[in-house]
C-alpha cells in the first residue's frame, strides 16, 4: 500500500514541478527586459524550487519502484484496478469537489447568505448521517445567519447580495 | 528610577485600566478562537475605541488584544484543527491529535500556561532589555536573515514524518505557492487571474490545508467513529509533564524574545523556530508530530514570547515590526507619543506605566485564557459530523472578512481539497506550512542580499551572525543526512537477515 502511495505521490510531484518549470514559468513569470543592478530575475527563485521539486518527485518515484517489484503483486495494483474498486469513493469526492464549484460560481448570483445555507445543507446531507435531522435543518438556516449578523455587525463586511435578486 | 517606578505603578494600578486590559485579552482571546478573525483586525477594530481613552489605557488595551488574540489561535488549533492566527499553525501539529486522543484538555491547559510564562518573559526583557535587544536588531540585515531563514528552513528534515523525499516535495510546492503574486521588484509571477496578482492568502491557505482535509475525509469514508465526539479526558496537566516541557517553554520564551525583537519576523516564525529546536533537543523527538504536549509548550510559548518583544523595536527605535505593531504605531501618535530614543526621555513616565501594565497581562492573560478554555472545550462535545460542517462555514464568512474578496474563499476550498489529495498520498503537511510561511522571507532577503552586493555571494559571510547560522545550518544538514544514511543502512540490514 505505502509502496503505491509514494509512488503515486512522486508521479503527481513529477508532473506537477514538470508542468510548473516547463509551461507555467515561461508563460507566467515575465523577466523584465531591464533588472536595477543584479537583481536576481524574478523567475530565478520559482525555478530553483521547480527543479529541486521535480528532482524530489522522480527520486520518490525511483525509490518506490524497487519496493513495488519486490512486493507481490496482489499488493502492487494498477491506478485504473484501484480506481475501480474504490468507484464510491471516488465518486464522493468528485460530489464534494463539484459542491465547492457550484458554491464559488453561484455565490455572485444567489447572494452569499443563501449560499452558505445551501452549502451548509449539502455538506450536512453529504456526510450520511441522518441522526440528528433537525439539529441539521436548524443549523443550516441558524448558523449562517447569527454569523452574517456577527460579521455586518462587528467588522462591517459588505457580503455579496446576489444578482439575481437585487 | 524607584520613584518614577512608584509613581508609575500608582498610575497604572486603576479600575480603568485593569478592565481595558481584562476586556482586550478576553476579547482577543475569542476573536483568536475564530478561525479568519485576526488579531490585526481586533487591534484595527479597537483603535477608535481608544479615541476616548487616555494615553496608557489606550495602549494597554491594544497590547492585551494582541497578547489575546496570540494564545486564542491554540484554542481552535487544538479542538477543531483549524489555526485561528497564523502563528498558532504550528500547535496544530501536537495538540490536534493529543485532542484527538483524548487529551485536549491537557492541551489547551499547557498551551495557556507556556503562552503565560511565554509572555511574561517577554514583558520582563521588554523592562529590562528593550535598548540592548533594539541595539542588536538593528544588526540584522538581510543576509543574516537570509542565513536565519535558511537555518529555519533545516527543521522541514525533521517534521517530514516517514520520508524526507516527500517533505521536501511538499516544502517546495509550498515556497512555490508562496512566489504567487507581486515580488519584491514589482514583476508578477504566475499570476493567472487578476486576483493572483495579490498573491494567495496566508489564512486562507493555511486554513484550507489543516481544516478541510477533516471535512472531505468524513463525506468520503464515511467513518464508523464520525458521530462521535471527541473525549477530552483528563484536563489536568501534572507536575511532571509540566516539568518534562520546562525546558522547551523557556527555551521558546527566549526564542521568542530575540526573534520578536527583530523587525519583519513576528510570531509566525519564532514559534516554527522554536518547535523545531525543541524537537531536535527532546529525548521525545521522534514523538513529535503524534500528540506530544512539548510540541505544544514549544511553539505557544514562543509565539507569545514574540508579542510583547514586537514592542521593543517599536517602542525604543519607533520601528513597527509588523502589521499590528504598525496599527499600535499610530495609537501612539494620535496620543502624541512619538516612539523612538526621545520616548524615553520626553514621556519616560508613561513608559514605564506601560512597561508595568504590560507585565499585569500576564496574569490577566491566565484568567482570561482558562475561562475562555473551558467554553470553549464544550465544542469537542459536538459530534464530527455536526461540527465540521460548521466550521467551514465559519472559516468561509471569517476569510470572507479578511479582505471581502470571493477569490480568498476559492483559495481556502481549493487548498482543502489539494489537502485531502495531499492526506491520500501521505504528503505531510507540514513541511508545506512552514516553507509557505517562510518562503517570502527567504526569498526577498537572498533577493535583496545579492541586488545590495551586486551579485557577490561573500555578502552572506560577512558578519558573525551570519557565520553562526551557516555553521548551523551546515551542522544540521549533515546530522541529517548521516541520521537518514544510518537508516537506509539498517533497513537494508534487516532485509538481508529477512531474506536469508
Amino acid at each position: 500500500m505505502n509502496q503505491n502511495r509514494d509512488f503515486y505521490a512522486g508521479l503527481v510531484g513529477t508532473l506537477f514541478f514538470a508542468i510548473i518549470l516547463f509551461i507555467l514559468i515561461p508563460i507566467y513569470v515575465k523577466v523584465p527586459s531591464f533588472i536595477p543592478g543584479f537583481a536576481p530575475p524574478p523567475d530565478m527563485w520559482p525555478r530553483v524550487v521547480a527543479i529541486i521539486g521535480l528532482v524530489m518527485g522522480i527520486t520518490a518515484v525511483g525509490l518506490a519502484f524497487p519496493k513495488m517489484r519486490e512486493a507481490s503483486r496482489n499488493q502492487v495494483t494498477s491506478l485504473g484496478s484501484r480506481i475501480c474498486s474504490h468507484k464510491t469513493l471516488i465518486i464522493r469526492f468528485v460530489g464534494v469537489v463539484a459542491v465547492f464549484a457550484a458554491f464559488v460560481f453561484g455565490m455572485p448570483f444567489v447572494g452569499f447568505v443563501p449560499a452558505t445555507i445551501l452549502l451548509l445543507a449539502v455538506l450536512f446531507m453529504m456526510t450520511g448521517n441522518f441522526e440528528r435531522k433537525f439539529w441539521m435543518i436548524g443549523l443550516s438556516v441558524i448558523f449562517p445567519v447569527l454569523l452574517y449578523l456577527l460579521f455586518t455587525e462587528v467588522t462591517h463586511t459588505p457580503f455579496p447580495e446576489g444578482s439575481l435578486f437585487f | 528610577m524607584w520613584n518614577e517606578l512608584l509613581y508609575a505603578f500608582d498610575a497604572v494600578a486603576t479600575l480603568p485600566n485593569f478592565l481595558a486590559m481584562f476586556a482586550g485579552i478576553w476579547a482577543g482571546v475569542i476573536i483568536g478562537a475564530i478561525p479568519g478573525m485576526t488579531g490585526t483586525m481586533a487591534v484595527t477594530l479597537a483603535l477608535p475605541f481608544t479615541f476616548y481613552l487616555p494615553p496608557v489605557t489606550s495602549i494597554l488595551l491594544l497590547v492585551a488584544l494582541y497578547k489575546g488574540s496570540t494564545y486564542g489561535g491554540s484554542i481552535s488549533a487544538i479542538l477543531i484543527k483549524t489555526p485561528g492566527t497564523a502563528s498558532a499553525a504550528c500547535t496544530v501539529l501536537d495538540g490536534y491529535p493529543l485532542a484527538r486522543a483524548g487529551k485536549g484538555g491537557k492541551a489547551l491547559n499547557m498551551a495557556l500556561i507556556s503562552s503565560c510564562i511565554g509572555d511574561f518573559i517577554s514583558n520582563i526583557s521588554l523592562f529590562f532589555l528593550a535598548i540592548p535587544l533594539a541595539a542588536f536588531a538593528l544588526r540584522i540585515g538581510p543576509p543574516e536573515f537570509f542565513m536565519l531563514m535558511a537555518f529555519s528552513l533545516t527543521i522541514v528534515a525533521s517534521i517530514s514524518g516517514r520520508s524526507l523525499v516527500l517533505g521536501i516535495l511538499s516544502a517546495c510546492f509550498g515556497l512555490l505557492l508562496a512566489t504567487v503574486g507581486e515580488d519584491i521588484y514589482g514583476s508578477y509571477r504566475f499570476a493567472l487571474s487578476e486576483d493572483m496578482k495579490s498573491g494567495l492568502g496566508m489564512v486562507p491557505v493555511l486554513i484550507g490545508l489543516f481544516a478541510l482535509p477533516e471535512l472531505i475525509k468524513i463525506i468520503v469514508f464515511r467513518p464508523e467513529d464520525n458521530t462521535q465526539a471527541l473525549k477530552l479526558g483528563d484536563n489536568r496537566l501534572t507536575l511532571s509533564e509540566f516539568r518534562g516541557s520546562l525546558k522547551s517553554i523557556c527555551r521558546g520564551s527566549l526564542i521568542g524574545v530575540i526573534l520578536g525583537a527583530i523587525p519583519g519576523i513576528g510570531p509566525s516564525t519564532a514559534a516554527f523556530f522554536s518547535y523545531s529546536e525543541a524537537r531536535r533537543t527532546s529525548k521525545n523527538g521522534d514523538k513529535f508530530g503524534e500528540g506530544e504536549l512539548e510540541g505544544v509548550a514549544a511553539s505557544e510559548s514562543a509565539n507569545n514570547g514574540a508579542c510583547g518583544a514586537t514592542m521593543i523595536p517599536l517602542m525604543a527605535l519607533g520601528v513597527p515590526g509588523d502589521v499590528i505593531t504598525g496599527v499600535m504605531l499610530g495609537a501612539f501618535m494620535i496620543h502624541g507619543l512619538t516612539p523612538g530614543p526621545l520616548l524615553f526621555q520626553n514621556n519616560i513616565g508613561e513608559v514605564y506605566a506601560l512597561f508595568i501594565g504590560i507585565l499585569f497581562s500576564s496574569v490577566f492573560l491566565f484568567i482570561a485564557g482558562k475561562i475562555t478554555a473551558n467554553a470553549f472545550t464544550k465544542i469537542s462535545r459536538i459530534p464530527q459530523t455536526l461540527l465540521l460542517p460548521c466550521i467551514l462555514i465559519l472559516c468561509v464568512y471569517g476569510i470572507y472578512s479578511i479582505g471581502a474578496s470571493p477569490f480568498d474563499v476559492t483559495v481556502l476550498l481549493v487548498m482543502g481539497v489539494v489537502g485531502f489529495i495531499m492526506m491520500l498520498l501521505n504528503i505531510p503537511a507540514a513541511p508545506f506550512l512552514i516553507a509557505f510561511i517562510l518562503g517570502p522571507m527567504f526569498e526577498d532577503n537572498m533577493r535583496r542580499s545579492l541586488a545590495i552586493s551586486r551579485g557577490d555571494l561573500g555578502v552572506f559571510f560577512q558578519s558573525w551572525i551570519s557565520w553562526g547560522f551557516f555553521i548551523l545550518t551546515v551542522l544540521f544538514v549533515t546530522l541529517t543526512i548521516r541520521r537518514e544514511w544510518k537508516k537506509w543502512r539498517e533497513k537494508r540490514a534487516a532485509a538481508t537477515a529477512s531474506a536469508s
